[in-house]
């Protein structure tokens, strides 16, 4: 094995923060990473998007912070920080030279604990204009940039938590209002429903007690954690297709399928198959469609691992000018069905596994990554040593169970497939036929 | 509980720093292969995702104008074939090895790039000296690569960033530079290459003298000389071999240009605003650093604060130099609501104009200790230092560049700042290039008086014909 255990302590503080420490004194550096287990799930009807605006509203100051002074403060002591929002999570992280830990401790404490008392109308608005232009930006004015909305609509039904993104509607957006921000806080900003973990160059006992002065004070909040269901059939029931005209160059089909939930054994080896399906220029996709056939400009197959109901499982190829889109359709299918047949090859197999451990080397290298995975595994599983299991058990996967999983996965009825095509295209064939 | 502060839950009182760990950036050690090839060797103990880079000086700049793109093009080819392996056999031997080799080419270089844990490291040198020295540049895959790249001309056109930053350099570099084009070349060069034009790129830059190994990570009981020996020391220079020449970065104007790409529809207008800039090799690359950063380069940079945390007109605004061997480009970039282009563009230009004015006490303060605070977290990793040992080799800075950069730029004054401004921002020279729906704006750019618009509306596509499946 070459990734090497990580040894950390967990514990929780009276008012219910847990709070995970691994020592690592390679190199002078620290990683604080915070998870709150609050995601777009969380979201009411009409107020999508709010997580991840709320994160924004985060960066604009607490009681002892003024607005923007947190990354300020954050850059001018050597650091770098975000934050991120998921379906399922919202994250907040710094990692800073190891001797500036306890700012950045005291930094996360303040907001945590005291956020509403900096909250301002005209800092709600700027926010709000700032996340529409990162919807513009990241979705909107981007050629294929809608594909993951109508891949989560088409997966999950209206009324399921996974049914809209996290960037939410420009309306729902619009209408957000000071007492929504507030409420929302109340509802899910709490120590008892946060994972703190500490990385790095620092010392458990000297962090034990930063994080006791800074955080212990805050009070837990009843009703913690909010608990939601989305229980959802495995499998979509029937295919949907549909065709989404956009000003793209080229058309491109994109397949998505319900699959295991994230941290099932099953998604361990879907994983496996996407690396073996497209994980590279030595995968069955590219070399079939990209080199051998040359039906495709590129390929892709990856799953996405959510916890309530359903993963997602989404790959695409991009059309190569002049190509029958049936035919490549045809083809990436093919190859989706191969697997779910018959059993990958050993060699297949182990470059898979060569690669997956690689990867997972490279990941973990960085004390900032070993954060985050220690918060998710508590967050979503309360099993931060998965951190530790989760290479053994991608080793472990056997040939037969990745047929076996695309054999559940890659069916027909469980199939959303999305084709791109040029607009423009779309329009002039319209008009000639006019 | 702890008493302190109003609400009696939180701390108010700020900690204070602790007593800094001390930090120098990795002891390396470099050695001559008889041939010549310099070989550097970084050991980082606890490292044992190895990182390794073999750097061929010479790049996109160093091709002849009429076949742009062929250096690039050479680069992605070499690992598509060698002598001992065909494509696919290659790519399952590195696999096979759990590692990751690209062969890829920048403006300045070509350089091949490995990560493998440790205990493979000498199998997989074996493939980078296999790729190095006896690629066969196959037909097939060379016209495959060709294809994907005028295919990808198609995709930044449709892309507004990237139609953005092709019209920015098309706009501020004269006709004679390359850097007026993508250093991946043009639909019309692209359409030139072939196998014959990569061997011919590849040749003109292989002469082991001006090669560097870097080799970076836990390095116990490796022998990364002797290694390197036994793959890379028989390598000759081809007779075709000749160092890279003199970089034609002349501006296209010397006055304000404007220029609109109308994209009917657009939500948001891509914004650039700049001139051709620094090249790397200058004397107050430290203070351009700073400067850079208190312009456009820090999340409370006067760009973004104005744009982003004032006025919401953007999800991120930022500034700074392209540092190449050549003056690359210095550019303001923002993508904006398309309602406020217009006033975007003002504010962006007020605080380009005003850096040359000074910089406060507070500003010099965050952006020195920002870069030199930073500096230990950017190379934890062996990439991330190969990576700025191969910028050292790449760029002919001496040995000591990296051990200096924090005392340099901790002694980076106000004065040095502004006079870096003053010599690298020239604010009457700017251009403006807008990507965005120009019939939504327009009016009120004429009005604001800036200078002369020039607008590039695309031809309407033409209606397919009749039994011509070719859809691109």
């Amino acid at each position: 094995m070459l990734v090497p255990t990580i040894e950390f302590s967990d514990e929780r503080l009276a008012n219910g923060l847990r709070l995970i420490v691994a020592e690592d004194h390679l190199a002078p550096v620290a990683a604080v990473n915070i998870w709150y287990a609050v995601g777009s799930k969380h979201e009411q009807p009409g107020k999508t998007g709010f997580a991840h605006l709320f994160e924004h509203v985060m960066f604009q100051g607490s009681a002892h912070v003024s607005k923007a002074e947190h990354i300020s403060l954050i850059q001018s002591i050597g650091g770098t920080m975000n934050g991120t929002t998921w379906l399922d999570r919202t994250n907040y992280f710094e990692t800073v030279p190891s001797h500036q830990l306890e700012i950045a401790l005291w930094l996360e404490a303040d907001r945590m604990g005291t956020l509403l008392d900096a909250l301002s109308q005209e800092n709600l608005d700027n926010q709000r204009e700032v996340v529409k232009n990162e919807k513009r930006w990241s979705y909107d004015n981007r050629p294929y940039g809608s594909w993951w909305e109508h891949m989560l609509a088409g997966l999950f039904p209206e009324d399921h938590p996974y049914h809209h993104t996290t960037i939410g509607s420009m309306a729902d957006l619009e209408a957000a209002s000071l007492e929504d921000v507030k409420a929302f806080f109340r509802m899910h900003y709490a120590p008892n429903n946060a994972v703190l973990s500490i990385v790095g160059d620092v010392d458990r006992t000297q962090v034990r007690g930063w994080v006791e002065r800074y955080f212990g004070g805050i009070p837990a909040k009843p009703g913690l954690p909010v608990v939601i269901s989305g229980d959802v059939p495995p499998t979509l029931g029937r295919e949907r297709r549909e065709t989404v005209a956009d000003r793209v160059p080229h058309a491109r089909i994109y397949w998505g399928f319900r699959s295991p939930l994230f941290g099932d054994p099953r998604l361990d080896a879907l994983d496996l198959a996407g690396q073996i399906l497209a994980g590279g220029k030595g995968s069955r996709l590219h070399r079939r469609l990209v080199r051998d056939e040359r039906l495709a400009l590129d390929v892709a197959l990856s799953s996405a691992g959510c916890v309530l109901g359903s993963s997602v499982t989404a790959g695409w190829a991009t059309a190569r000018p002049g190509v029958d889109l049936a035919v490549l359709e045809a083809a990436f299918w093919e190859e989706l069905e191969r697997l779910a047949t018959t059993p990958p090859t050993a060699d297949e197999l182990e470059r898979a596994k060569a690669l997956t451990e690689a990867d997972e080397l490279g990941a973990l290298q960085r004390v900032e990554e070993r954060a985050d995975r220690l918060s998710m595994y508590a967050t979503l599983f309360d099993d931060p040593d998965l951190v530790n299991r989760i290479l053994p058990r991608y080793l472990g996967v056997t040939a037969e169970q990745i047929r076996d999983v695309c054999r559940d996965v890659f069916r027909a009825d469980n199939r959303l497939v999305m084709v791109y095509q040029p607009a423009e295209q779309a329009a002039g064939d319209a008009e000639a036929a006019a | 509980m702890s008493p302190q502060g109003p609400q009696g839950m939180v701390v108010a009182e700020r900690p204070v720093a602790g007593e800094p760990r001390p930090y120098a950036f990795p002891p390396f050690r470099r050695t001559r292969l008889a041939n010549g090839l310099s070989v550097v060797a970084v050991d980082m103990p606890g490292r044992p995702l190895l990182s390794a880079a073999l750097v061929v000086p010479g790049g996109a700049t160093d091709e002849p104008a009429e076949l742009a793109g062929a250096t690039i093009l050479m680069a992605r080819a070499l690992a598509e074939g060698t002598a001992d392996h065909d494509a696919v056999a290659l790519v399952e031997a590195i696999e096979r090895l759990g590692a990751s080799l690209h062969a890829e080419a920048g403006w300045d270089a070509l350089s091949i790039s490995l990560d493998v844990p440790a205990g493979r490291f000498a199998a997989a040198l074996d493939l980078v000296a296999e790729v190095a020295a006896r690629p066969t540049f196959p037909d097939s895959e060379v016209e495959r690569l060709r294809e994907e790249r005028l295919n990808d001309i198609l995709q930044a056109r449709a892309d507004p960033r990237r139609r953005a930053e092709d019209a920015f350099i098309d706009t501020i570099y004269a006709p004679t530079s390359p850097y007026r084009r993508s250093s991946a070349g043009t639909t019309e060069t692209v359409e030139r290459l072939d196998a014959s034009t990569c061997r011919a790129e590849l040749a003109r830059r292989f002469d082991p003298a001006r090669m560097s190994l870097i080799v970076g990570g836990d390095l116990a009981g490796i022998d990364v000389e002797r290694l390197a020996n036994e793959r890379f020391g028989g390598w000759v220079a081809d007779p075709a071999t000749r160092p890279p020449g003199p970089i034609d970065a002349t501006p296209a104007a010397r006055h304000r240009q404007i220029r609109v790409v109308h994209r009917p529809g657009s939500v948001q207008t891509e914004i650039r605003i700049g001139h051709p800039g620094a090249a790397r090799l200058i004397p107050d690359f430290h203070a351009l650093a700073v400067m850079s950063a208190v312009l456009g380069g820090l999340f409370n940079s006067r760009l973004n604060r104005k744009l982003r945390e004032e006025k919401g007109y953007t999800y991120g605004a930022h500034a700074g130099f392209d540092l190449r061997r050549g003056a690359g480009p210095f550019a303001a970039r923002a993508p904006v609501d398309t309602a406020v282009t217009v006033p975007a563009i003002l504010e962006m230009l007020a605080v380009i104009d005003g850096i040359g004015g000074g910089v406060s006490q507070v500003e010099l303060d965050e952006a020195r200790d920002y870069l030199v605070g930073v500096f230990p977290l950017r190379f934890e990793t062996a990439g991330a230092v190969v990576g700025a040992l191969s910028g050292i080799v790449i760029q002919g800075l001496p040995d000591d560049e990296l051990a200096r950069y924090r005392p340099a730029i901790q002694a980076v004054t106000a004065d040095d700042v502004v006079a870096a401004a003053t010599a690298h921002v020239h604010p009457d020279e700017l251009a403006i290039v807008l990507v965005g729906d120009a019939d939504a704006f327009l009016p009120d750019l004429e009005a604001a008086g800036l200078g002369p618009i020039e607008v590039e509306r695309d031809p309407v596509p033409a209606s397919p014909e009749v039994g011509d499946d070719e859809d691109a």
